[in-house]
């Protein structure tokens, strides 16, 4: 093992890496900080790059744009309230208030504080765990995936304490959205209607965009004045990143959330966030806290999603199974530079598989630092006059929105969900669950589908099976415990 | 708006919210009969429980609004406060912005929305707006292509006028 770790870092510390990490780990900060344009997007585009590098030069290139999105996607949750990436946007439920209340560099540093601790353990049980984890992860069935989406979908909903049922419709409402385009199982056109642009399904990035950006606008433009109230900055980039390493039960209970869900391929980094946040809540001492600028709830999202992204790659290197859009896309660039995933990738490149992972490693630490970096220039946009930002952020955020597929239709999808979301949301129901039935419609109803095809169609396959039947008492359980707490007399925040 | 207005208003909303979604819900159900009984499961199972949750929904909120809930709104939503034309410029720039992109592209839509917008709000001073505009088209026109690799549509008018005035290269 130790000559392992020497065989990778020697690997990993070449200056030609280096250089590519660098240059990867600012794309990635960059296009993180853009609405709609996430790591994946810029990691699709540079990968024809890729073809004359070394194999590890293009993975740890690859690699560090996924991190650094990661750690940029951030930005924009906590200084606009816009996710600059979709596994970002429960970053500011309590990242944004953190920004009105002026403190925008704390809570900038909590986030790089997370973000860099729990990135480092992901790569570290990518490293370690890779193997037991890939046959444990195999264990797992169509119906224990259908159980696992409907969990995330109930823990998301009924974090909304104050209106579960609103939370459980907007759960229906993004699963029925995802049902649109043609199906995966008999191949039939679904709710089309003759439109070629619905034959794909609705883009889940132009929803993002309005759901979380054109919202978001509308209420600026209607607020007007500046996104620091006070129209002044206060307290350090320190005093967060320190802050960071007080609440450690926070730390390690969303890095593991986030790591464990990164190995279960189709749930990926989205999901882990919301879910994160809503565990930190529903665990904290303080829920009322949360919304209105606790530093547990910019921890728990950042931690969850850096973890994920390490070990989402587990399943993919070991079998070929990709966790998510960028370990799909890395499986690509592998395939690409003539090397087969799998298991025998460690035995043959040994120097290629160690020499990426410590790239991982030093690439979470160059992205908190040139993150740091950067922080106090971006900070200094929550003293602007909104009246000058907001045409800047429709525009860049519409410009996502069409970016993403070079599509004029998914630029009246963003702004369809964005008008309707801002009623929505104005009304109680929460954004977050409808973009969660939404991620996870697809791997649902795909579970679904095959869990039934194995049973022979029978539909105790999955209240039989031990391991799906718990989960599903344990979604049983999460929607009937806010009920139950409210009639033993406690109260609870309400997220939206 | 006085409050009283506002809760009517509030009220009005949140019913044609609940008869939309209920709606759709019936609409996923009903356009699902005539798919294979495989492609049609999942709809009708998602279908039915949406219009069930809706209809809970709706038995909750008019079981308030017959408790008389005027404490729904709240007097410090934005909303509430702000004046016609501001509340008309928050709902109308991203479909205007929109139909401007269509039509016109890019780069005219956002430069159009750099200068009205900030108007619209009540932003006097019109020297910061105009370098404001023109820097930020400028980047954009320079990272969509350059960067990004992404061309920056011209609009059906502008396309129409390229093609009638025989400037596409090629």
């Amino acid at each position: 093992m130790l000559d392992h770790l020497i065989l990778g870092l020697t690997a990993a510390l070449q200056f030609k890496q280096f250089m590519f990490m660098i240059a990867g780990t600012v794309i990635g900060l960059w296009v993180g900080v853009l609405p709609g344009l996430g790591g994946p997007v810029a990691m699709a585009i540079l990968i024809p790059f890729t073809f004359s590098m070394d194999p590890l030069s293009a993975l740890l290139m690859l690699a560090s744009i996924s991190v650094g999105a990661a750690f940029g996607g951030s930005v924009t949750s906590i200084l606009l309230n816009i996710p600059g990436e979709a596994s970002s946007a429960a970053t500011a439920y309590d990242g944004y208030p953190m920004a009105q209340q002026g403190k925008a560099k704390v809570a900038m540093g909590l986030s790089a504080g997370a973000s860099l601790a729990a990135a480092i353990v992901g790569v570290l049980i990518l490293m370690f765990a890779s193997g037991p984890v890939a046959k444990a992860a195999l264990a797992f069935s169509p119906a224990e995936y259908f159980a696992l989406a409907i969990l995330g979908l109930t823990v998301v909903s009924v974090a909304a304490l104050g209106s579960t049922i609103k939370g459980l419709v907007m759960g229906a409402l993004g699963l029925a959205i995802s049902l649109i385009g043609i199906d995966s199982i008999l191949g039939a056109e679904r709710y089309t209607f003759g439109f070629v642009y619905l034959l794909d399904g609705i883009s889940f990035v132009p929803v993002m965009v309005g759901l979380f950006a054109i919202t978001e606008l509308i209420s600026m433009i209607l607020e007007g004045g500046t996104i620091a109230k006070a129209g002044k900055l206060e307290g350090s980039l320190w005093d967060g990143f320190r802050d960071t390493f007080r609440y450690p039960f926070t730390l390690i209970q969303s890095t593991a959330v986030g790591a464990f869900l990164g190995m279960i391929p189709g749930i990926g980094a989205t999901a882990a966030n919301f879910l994160a946040y809503s565990v930190a809540q529903r665990s904290s001492k303080h829920p009322e806290r949360f919304g209105k600028g606790a530093p547990e709830g910019i921890i728990a999202p950042e931690a969850s999603n850096n973890s994920c992204i390490p070990t989402s790659l587990i399943p993919a290197l070991t079998l070929g199974i990709p966790g998510g859009a960028t370990s799909a896309i890395l499986l690509v660039a592998v395939t690409l530079q003539g090397l087969r995933p799998g298991p025998m990738l460690f035995t043959s490149n040994p120097e290629l598989i160690w020499g990426f992972f410590m790239g991982l490693l030093i690439g979470a630490v160059m992205a908190t630092i040139l993150y740091l970096i950067m922080i106090p220039w971006f900070a200094l946009i929550t003293i602007v006059r909104i009246e000058l930002m907001a045409p800047m952020l429709l525009i860049v955020t519409l410009f996502g929105a069409y970016a993403n597929e070079r599509n004029m239709m998914d630029v009246f999808v963003a702004i369809f969900f964005g008008l309707f979301g801002y009623f929505l949301r104005r009304h109680g129901y929460p954004l977050i669950s409808l973009v969660i039935g939404l991620i996870l419609g697809k791997l649902a109803e795909g579970s679904f589908h095959q869990a039934l095809m194995i049973s022979d169609h029978d539909y105790s396959v999955f209240f039989l099976r031990p391991l799906s039947a718990s989960i599903f008492a344990l979604c049983l359980v999460l929607v009937l415990w806010p009920g139950v707490k409210k009639r033993l007399g406690h109260g609870g925040a309400e997220v939206t | 708006m006085s409050l009283d207005t506002s809760a009517r208003a509030y009220w009005r909303e949140e019913f044609s919210l609940i008869a939309l979604l209920l709606l759709f819900f019936i609409a996923i159900v009903a356009f699902a009969y005539t798919l294979p009984f495989d492609a049609r499961l999942f709809p009708l199972i998602i279908g039915c429980a949406g219009i069930a949750l809706t209809l809970a929904v709706a038995l909750e909120q008019l079981r308030r609004h017959r408790a008389g809930a005027v404490a729904v709104v709240d007097a410090d939503d934005p909303a509430t406060r702000a004046d016609w034309p501001r509340y008309a410029t928050a709902l109308l720039s991203a479909p205007a912005f929109g139909l401007l992109f269509w039509l016109f592209g890019f780069i005219i839509a956002s430069f159009a929305a750099m200068m009205l917008i900030p108007l619209l709000m009540g932003y006097a001073n019109r020297r910061r707006l105009v370098v404001s505009a023109a820097i930020t088209v400028a980047v954009l026109a320079v990272i969509g292509p350059y960067l990004l690799n992404v061309e920056l549509p011209q609009g059906v008018v502008g396309d129409w006028l390229i093609d009638k005035l025989a400037l596409r290269a090629g």
